[in-house]
């Protein structure tokens, strides 16, 4: 038998293997169904969510209604603080424009810049 | 349960028409909760994945995992996937290869393949042991090749896939495909050639 011959039966062997091509057993197909069932549930319940409101967002993120509280009792003594402030603090605006700055870009130390590229 | 295993009589022997949605529609629909389309891609693409399965592992009880597997992962990436970014199908198949590659890798390298069962219709039985003796040698014979020719010779030679789609779905050029294919078919006429004595082929 030439080489061509051998070549000839893999193809009649390869055909045969195209038509004879396995059906899905019903029980892998009841499997993979229950699989989608429950995946397709899931997807169900975590869509069916109501979506969170942006303040019911930053309300979680300070702690909820408690941390919402005390922000805002903190936030009241910083206005009170900024606007009647008590002796023993200095002017905070004196602090800042009272003096000038000597402070320029140049002299900053940038050399540890360039050991890092 | 009797619910799903109903439906899927149903689907069954449907055949794909112009009026039939496309694998994309029916997964944008499964995700959007439809379990309609998921018993209709179930029909569609499962044989696929366990054909290449059963052809790549030899072994029915192992594919049937796969295919499962590969079928799960389908369904959860549906909420995910990008309409016309590429055949579902081609991923499916790409999955499918991926599981089997990684199964086969964790087996002993000596283990020989179990072969798949016949599907005959109505063979006289000797056609059938003949048949049978047949299908299986090309089983073993393509479980004796390695892992990439393998999944070459199966999605070109068994699945009727095209290069292109043959060489998305495993990552390599188009030559590549063309060269382990034509590789593997050399090496399966040479495994074939040396048990043809015990397949009776001069009795055609």
């Amino acid at each position: 038998m030439t080489m061509t011959e051998d070549e000839k039966q893999l193809d009649q062997l390869l055909t045969q293997a195209r038509q004879s091509r396995p059906e899905l057993p019903d029980t892998l197909a009841v499997r993979i169904l229950t699989d989608a069932e429950e995946v397709r549930l899931g997807q169900k319940t975590l869509a069916g969510k109501p979506a969170r409101s942006l303040w019911t967002r930053i309300v979680d993120g300070v702690g909820g209604w408690r941390g919402m509280g005390g922000l805002v009792a903190a936030s009241a003594a910083g206005v009170w603080i900024g606007f009647a402030a008590p002796g023993f603090l200095p002017d905070p605006a004196t602090y800042i424009y009272g003096q000038e700055t000597s402070f320029v870009l140049a002299d900053l130390d940038t050399s540890f810049l360039e050991d890092t590229e | 349960m009797q619910d799903l295993t109903s439906s899927l009589k149903d689907v069954r022997g449907a055949t794909c028409t112009a009026n039939t949605p496309s694998d994309d529609v029916l997964l944008a629909q499964f995700a959007r909760g439809d379990a309609a389309a998921a018993r209709v891609l179930t029909d569609r693409l499962g044989p696929r994945s366990f054909s290449v399965a059963l052809r790549m592992l030899g072994s029915r009880a192992e594919a049937e995992d796969i295919t499962q597997e590969a079928m799960m992962r389908l369904w959860k990436m549906a909420p995910d996937w990008v309409s016309g970014q590429a055949k579902v199908s081609t991923w499916l198949y790409r999955v499918t290869m991926n599981l089997c590659v990684d199964y086969l890798r964790k087996q002993k390298p000596d283990r020989l393949a179990d072969v798949p069962e016949p599907e005959d219709g109505q063979a006289s039985v000797a056609e059938r042991m003949q048949d049978k003796a047949r299908k299986d040698a090309l089983q073993v014979a393509l479980s004796q090749l390695p892992e990439r020719q393998r999944q070459a010779v199966v999605l070109r030679h068994i699945e009727e896939l095209p290069n292109p789609e043959i060489a998305g779905i495993m990552g390599i050029s188009v030559e590549a495909v063309e060269s382990l294919t034509a590789r593997g078919k050399r090496s399966l006429v040479a495994i074939l050639s040396d048990r043809r004595g015990e397949l009776g082929y001069d009795d055609d």
